[in-house]
């Protein structure tokens, strides 16, 4: 589920962590109840800083997406229909933001990325 | 206490070439400080002179509370250190060399030694003489843990070893310390890997601490920007040009440090405008940050 945390990225290590959980939790590939790894697990097997993925776990627990038991470890909540199509729509923003700045940065404009948008997704559609 | 590693205006000479000076560093408990520099910038003289292995010209150096060199064996108890170079004898086995290292440290955990040396794959009977670069990395590593030490000083531990056993090391290191609540104080070159678990940055070069902060800061506060009739002068500007390059007659390229979206305005004043604002990772904030404190050295006239 991690394999896409890139360091280099200038989004900071614990909201990529944060925003992969969110879209797991919000299209039902994490289902509420379950566990999350533990701090120590996710830590070592990310080679990232245990206070990275603390980092990452309070803040969902901040908005409600996970449930932090003492001793027990940190379990998906229930979350809600409307609160789950929320995440959804937000991860689509931020992969689409990350799109135009690549793209701006490639020099391709808006309107040709559109073109080429609805090419491609026309051709995989008729697939 | 809340400082692990106090060091205060270290100075330090070898001959007329090569000097620490004015070095102040703070490790707070807990982190995992990423010890950053080129080759030759002091790195592995300073964690020399951090563990009493040399004595300061002038300055004052705290180890875990104990004074520096003169209390050097009581901080040493509690620290495990990785050398750059394997520092065990080549006729030892590994089995014996964990019983010798054991005999100086009190706290030294069997059980764990024993976990580690069958996760790391070293065979009990394989002489220390013969061991590949990697598999003398892990012992390294795993004799340090096992110690169960308050400190890891480690001196490029995972540097020249293949990339599986780099993630076999640092998983390693990443677990002990969330179990341990231990701090850890890595210098490597390897600059993405520092990436992923440092939370502070020191950046060595010629023997000064070029920088020292927080690396979410560090990763923030530096960045590229395409500046539109850039400014000649730089009359109370709010941020640290690094450097600056032109790309065209219209169009310059400033490296900035301590960057924030509201200094946008300072250019507005001279007619300028920020067109761009680009991140940097890790590794080119640390190049640009190089390449500004050597331009201010020369400008100073120092060295």
């Amino acid at each position: 589920m991690f394999t896409d945390i890139d360091p280099r990225s200038p989004t900071p290590i614990y909201a990529q962590i944060a925003d992969r959980l969110r879209l797991a939790v919000a299209s039902g590939e994490l289902k509420a109840g379950t566990s999350l790894p533990s701090v120590r697990a996710l830590a070592a097997r990310l080679r990232v800083n245990p206070a990275t993925v603390v980092q990452a776990y309070r803040e969902l627990e901040r908005d409600s997406m996970v449930e932090m038991r003492q001793g027990a470890g940190t379990f998906v909540a229930d979350v809600g229909a409307e609160t789950k199509a929320h995440e959804r729509t937000a991860a689509i923003k931020r992969f689409v933001r990350q799109m135009l700045t690549e793209a701006s940065r490639l020099g391709i404009s808006p309107a040709d990325l559109r073109a080429a948008l609805g090419r491609e997704t026309s051709s995989s559609e008729s697939l | 206490m809340s400082d692990v590693i106090r060091i205060r205006d270290l100075a330090w000479r070898a001959g007329k070439e090569f000097a620490i000076r004015d070095l102040s560093m703070t490790v707070p408990s807990g982190a995992i400080y990423g010890f950053l520099g080129p080759n030759g910038s002091g790195k592995t003289t300073t964690i020399r002179l951090m563990l009493g292995m040399l004595t300061p010209a002038d300055g004052t150096i705290e180890v875990l509370g104990h004074a520096v060199p003169k209390f050097a064996h009581r901080a040493l108890a509690r620290i495990g250190y990785v050398p750059e170079r394997l520092h065990l004898y080549q006729s030892l086995t590994v089995d014996e060399s964990i019983r010798y290292h054991r005999a100086f440290f009190p706290g030294f955990d069997d059980a764990e030694a024993e976990r580690l040396r069958r996760h790391f794959s070293l065979r009990e009977d394989q002489p220390i003489g013969r061991l590949s670069k990697g598999e003398s990395g892990k012992l390294m590593m795993m004799l340090a843990l096992a110690q169960r030490p308050e400190l890891l000083v480690l001196d490029e531990p995972t540097d020249g070893l293949d990339p599986v056993i780099r993630r076999e090391v640092l998983s390693a290191l990443v677990e002990y310390v969330e179990v341990q609540k231990a701090t850890v104080f890595i210098s490597s070159h390897l600059v993405h890997e520092q990436e992923r678990i440092c939370d502070w940055v020191g950046v060595m070069d010629g023997g000064r601490m070029v920088a020292e902060l927080p690396m979410q800061e560090f990763r923030s506060g530096i960045k590229r920007l395409r500046v539109a009739n850039a400014p000649g002068t730089m009359d109370a500007a709010p941020f640290a040009l690094l450097s600056r390059e032109a790309l065209n007659p219209q169009l310059d390229e400033w490296v900035v440090r301590g960057w924030q979206p509201e200094m946008r305005e300072w250019f507005g004043r001279s007619g300028a405008e920020v067109r761009d604002v680009y991140d940097l990772d890790l590794e080119d904030s640390f190049v640009e940050l190089l390449r500004g404190a050597r331009a201010t050295t020369i400008a100073n006239g120092a060295n």
